[in-house]
């Protein structure tokens, strides 16, 4: 046993009995434990490892597996659609990012002040109700909104006198329809995170602050914006490693068109995997997914540590 | 001290005349935010031939529920939720089950190797499903359990965040009350299953909110690894039915939509605290 062990669990040791007894909450303990180890090791330890193995290979699940070493990412690097990819899962997630934090945080901020307790319920349920929503509902659901001849926005937008476009047969406007949909579907989310965030910040140093004389906006980005920083951020990467696996949308909508404009990661993981049975090479597509997630995951380990210290 | 024990109440009549604006501004956000699904509810009680009408029919026109009546004759809809049901409910007893087991012995025993092991599987929520889901489906492809609901819910029986969830509730739970128990001459199935489990009741209740709302609404799963309509779960299943769109009337696919959203709605409005705070403690996003 080491001294760094998180729970103080195990006596003094010392006589033989007492070495007995600890011999035996050993294997008991392993006993607890075995189901869950034997399964992790069966679905997702061994899978892991297999994944990063098969990213060597040149498979097609029917003809003998053939060593390639890193053939497969040097193709990657010079492959255009993976490129393609990669742009619009980037600009995908930042822009969730953006769109998700300010939102969430203006609204959350709103909902905070609202005086009748009728409207604040109706608004919290009204934002979390999509979000709760299987993407497969609302990805069917939203093709029909942004059809272009009876579909309720484009309607709408006519009547604002703005000409909506085709939404999900125009290169340009595709991406930016799911961006769309899936502010629609995750706010809620952002939303809870955002409200359990304002609740830390300590009435006392707003009111301080009101008492000497500091107005609304002062208060937002000297006090609240940074007692909440841990929560921003938080959030922050939560919705990228999110956005950045996005895919439900993308395959029911649109298949990753018009011409890769909506090809996500993800999405080009699935057609090379599941659809050209290109197994090694998928596997390499998903590898990057993983890599970007984990350094992602790894900032917000090491920077929340900082933050632990310096409050 | 006085000000910050100032009663919320009096905060709010002092901001009352201010704020009617922000209400107003509010609401209509919410009011946008819930239109698109009180336009499918209402297409879907709308008789075909009037529906998706511009301007739009909030209130159904010549309501009827024939749109609701046909949905089974296309897919069979009622086994797909049946599956859905099945799932969902196995994987979150399953999986609770065994991050139970697994949080009470990484709680309550020491032995070589335990930090080490629960390292491990917390370094696994890294790793994206995408990542394992070839390798699991050449694994379930060895086993001839493609195309089977086991498929579904046997990998979903591993979950890393409940026992990592689980383990830091047991930790709160005082050891004294396990040694009174033992005095008592409880064994450890009894103090877990009796007395640990009983007492994490909204840690349980977070994790099985969180695994069945998953499981319920996955479709990556169900279209890598189910082909047959009479196997799928309802978020495959609603897609396949739009797809099949020869015969599906549109006011048909939103009679389905609707069946599979309206329930789960339903059960959000009686347990939305629960649901708040299973988002809210452990942040996982769908």
């Amino acid at each position: 046993m080491t001294a760094t062990t998180l729970v103080p669990a195990s006596r003094a040791s010392g006589t033989e009995s007492q070495h007995r007894g600890r011999r035996r909450q050993e294997w008991l303990g392993y006993l607890f434990i075995s189901p869950a180890v034997v399964l992790f090791a069966v679905f997702i330890g061994g899978p892991f490892v297999f994944a990063i193995a098969l990213s060597l290979f040149s498979w097609d699940l029917l003809t003998p597996a053939e060593f390639v070493g890193l053939d497969n990412f040097v193709t990657l690097f010079q492959d255009p659609v993976l490129f393609q990819a990669f742009g619009n899962t980037f600009i995908f997630a930042f822009a969730s990012v953006v769109t998700h934090i300010v939102g969430g945080l203006l609204l959350a901020l709103g909902v905070n002040r609202i005086a009748s307790r009728v409207v604040s319920y109706f608004v919290r349920t009204a934002v979390f109700f999509p979000f709760i929503i299987s993407w497969a509902a609302v990805s069917l659901l939203w093709q029909y909104l942004l059809d272009p001849t009876f579909g309720l926005v484009n309607h709408y937008l006519d009547r604002l006198g703005i000409q909506p476009p085709d939404w999900f047969l125009d290169p340009s406007w595709a991406l930016p329809a799911i961006i769309g949909i899936d502010f629609w579907h995750t706010l809620g989310f952002t939303f809870i995170i955002m409200l359990a965030g304002l609740q830390t910040v300590p009435e006392h140093l707003t009111e301080a602050a009101k008492t000497d004389g500091a107005n609304r906006w002062q208060i937002f980005w000297n006090v609240t914006v940074p007692m909440m920083s841990p929560t921003l951020f938080f959030a922050t990467v939560v919705t990228f490693i999110g956005a950045f696996q996005i895919f439900d949308p993308v395959q029911i909508i649109t298949n990753g068109g018009p011409d890769d404009a909506t090809t996500t990661l993800v999405m080009y993981m699935y057609e090379q995997g599941f659809q050209a049975f290109q197994i090694g090479y998928a596997s390499a597509v998903a590898i990057i997914v993983f890599v970007v997630i984990m350094l992602v995951t790894l900032l917000q380990f090491w920077t929340s540590r900082k933050w632990v210290h310096q409050q | 001290m006085t000000v910050a024990v100032q009663s919320p109440k009096r905060r709010r009549r002092k901001l009352r005349t201010g704020s009617v604006i922000l209400d107003v501004a509010l609401a209509g956000f919410g009011v946008v935010m819930i239109a698109p699904l009180v336009w499918l509810l209402s297409t879907s009680l709308t008789d075909p031939a009037e529906a998706f009408q511009i301007p739009p029919n909030w209130v159904p026109v010549n309501a009827t529920f024939d749109n609701f009546s046909g949905v089974n004759d296309l897919v069979p809809f009622g086994q797909m939720a049946l599956n859905s049901l099945t799932v969902s409910v196995i994987a979150t007893v399953g999986s609770l089950l065994v991050s139970a087991l697994a949080a009470y012995g990484f709680s309550r025993f020491s032995f070589r190797g335990r930090n080490g092991i629960f390292i491990m599987m917390l370094s696994a929520l890294m790793v994206p499903a995408q990542l394992l889901i070839i390798p699991v489906f050449i694994l379930m492809r060895t086993l001839n359990l493609v195309d089977t609901l086991v498929a579904l819910w046997l990998p979903a029986l591993i979950h890393v965040f409940s026992i990592f969830f689980l383990r830091q509730y047991f930790n709160s739970i005082p050891r004294d009350l396990d040694d009174a128990a033992k005095i008592d001459g409880a064994g450890h199935v009894w103090i877990l299953f009796r007395m640990i489990v009983p007492l994490s009741a909204p840690a349980i209740s977070a994790m099985a909110i969180l695994v069945f709302e998953a499981s319920w609404n996955n479709y990556f799963g169900p279209l890598i690894f189910i082909s047959t309509p009479e196997n799928m779960t309802l978020p495959l299943g609603l897609v396949t039915l739009q797809d099949a769109q020869g015969g599906v009337a549109p006011t048909g696919v939103f009679a389905a939509i609707t069946l599979v959203v309206l329930p789960v709605l339903l059960v959000f409005l009686l347990f939305q605290r629960q649901f708040v705070a299973s988002i809210a403690t452990a942040g996982i996003r769908g």
